[in-house]
């Protein structure tokens, strides 16, 4: 057991524990801090995969903007905890986790059939790709088409959250 | 050393706690976080798959797929804003308008 | 080389040991002999009228908005910096065009007058 099984197993329980626990808290509050330590076990799980960009870019945009927003939302809505939803028992409450084991059922017969080869242990290359200079290289060169356009999707969503947001303009 | 199995039985296992989490909450802010979810066990896949066959297009997706979610929360919580200033509440069983 | 990461795990350890414990110390160690005037918000002040949460105004929401696409872009910055002798006048090119876009975006917003603060 190397340092590396042992973090990516606890990191693993960890975020499946968070997620489990995002989607049955009754405070939405809660289930967004939960949601916040969902997203550090993965971006500790990206590091044992040397993905060191994308590691604290996690941090920096989903635990560290998106979340804000997120918990900013519920703070300006100042919602109560969704009191009746363990309550009434209809067919939502059973039919919902059903469909999601069958989901799990077809994604783990899915990933049955990818093994061996080189999917045993990481590739020696991955200490090289996942750092900021390789990551800047490729994006600028292979994918600068995709970077340009997703320049017109945040102007997308910004004069969409402007229209939406704003009550009446001046 | 780690098979990738299990990275992606864990990417599963999260992707299908966010699709229950989708079909069983009535919230529309949790909903929009179990999508969270999902966006990120789909994350998961993508950096293993770049780690293990030494690829980077894996890793630079994951930005696009960041861009995309940083893009979904500015306008869902805006839609969410709105809903809530026409119907005083955020449960999606009271946005029906629609419905057959 | 996960193992040069070790610090930032032992400091991650050691502030959540610290959070827990320093939270939880006065309640295992201190006295407990609560009454209604000590359980009250201020314990000689005026009484609270109402729940502490409150609402907050829509017009944060375009600043919070605005610094997550912003924050976007920075982050597609950092590559671009780290490469930028590399990449030569096509990467600031290619940069120009990514922030004459988002600029587009944010003369809107001004023009909309949706970060006036009235």
């Amino acid at each position: 057991m190397t340092f590396e099984t042992i973090l990516f197993y606890v990191l693993a329980l960890a975020g499946i524990v968070s997620a489990l626990l995002v989607i049955t808290r009754r405070n939405p509050m809660h289930a967004a801090l939960f949601l916040i330590v969902n997203f550090v076990a993965l971006a500790g799980i990206y590091l044992t995969l040397h993905a060191q960009f994308v590691a604290i870019t996690q941090v920096l945009v989903y635990a560290g903007a998106i979340m804000v927003l997120v918990l900013f939302v519920i703070m300006l809505l100042n919602l109560q905890n969704e009191q009746d939803l363990f309550e009434k028992r209809s067919w939502r409450s059973y039919s919902g986790p059903i469909l999601s084991l069958l989901l799990l059922a077809l994604l783990l017969r899915t990933v049955a059939f990818v093994s061996g080869g080189s999917f045993d242990r990481i590739s020696p290359e991955s200490e090289r790709i996942g750092t900021v200079a390789n990551i800047g290289q490729q994006l600028f060169t292979a994918f600068v088409f995709p970077f340009e356009m997703a320049s017109l999707l945040l102007l997308a969503a910004m004069v969409g959250a402007v229209i939406l947001a704003k009550k009446r303009f001046p | 050393m780690i098979p990738i199995s299990h990275y992606l039985i864990l990417s599963a296992v999260m992707f299908t706690i966010g699709c229950a989490g989708v079909l069983t909450r009535r919230n529309a802010i949790i909903i929009f976080m179990c999508i969270e979810l999902m966006l990120n066990s789909v994350n998961l896949t993508f950096v293993a798959f770049s780690a293990y066959l030494g690829d980077s297009a894996g890793q630079i997706i994951v930005f696009f797929v960041m861009a995309v979610a940083a893009a979904e929360a500015a306008v869902g919580l805006a839609i969410v804003l709105a809903l809530f200033r026409n119907k005083k509440s955020v449960d999606i069983n009271d946005v029906n308008i629609l419905k057959w | 080389m996960i193992e040069s990461y070790i610090p930032i795990f032992l400091i991650l350890a050691v502030a959540v040991v610290f959070g827990v414990v320093s939270a939880n110390m006065s309640w295992l160690l201190g006295p407990q002999r609560p009454n209604r005037a000590k359980n009250s918000t201020y314990e000689s002040g005026m009484e609270p009228v109402r729940t502490a949460h409150d609402r907050f105004s829509v017009k944060y929401y375009m600043v919070a908005v605005l610094f997550i696409l912003f924050d976007i872009e920075v982050v597609f910055m950092y590559p671009w910096a780290v490469q930028y002798r590399n990449l030569g006048l096509y990467g600031f090119v290619e940069m120009v065009v990514f922030i004459g876009i988002l600029l587009v975006g944010f003369v809107y917003v001004i023009k909309k007058g949706a970060l006036q603060w009235d």
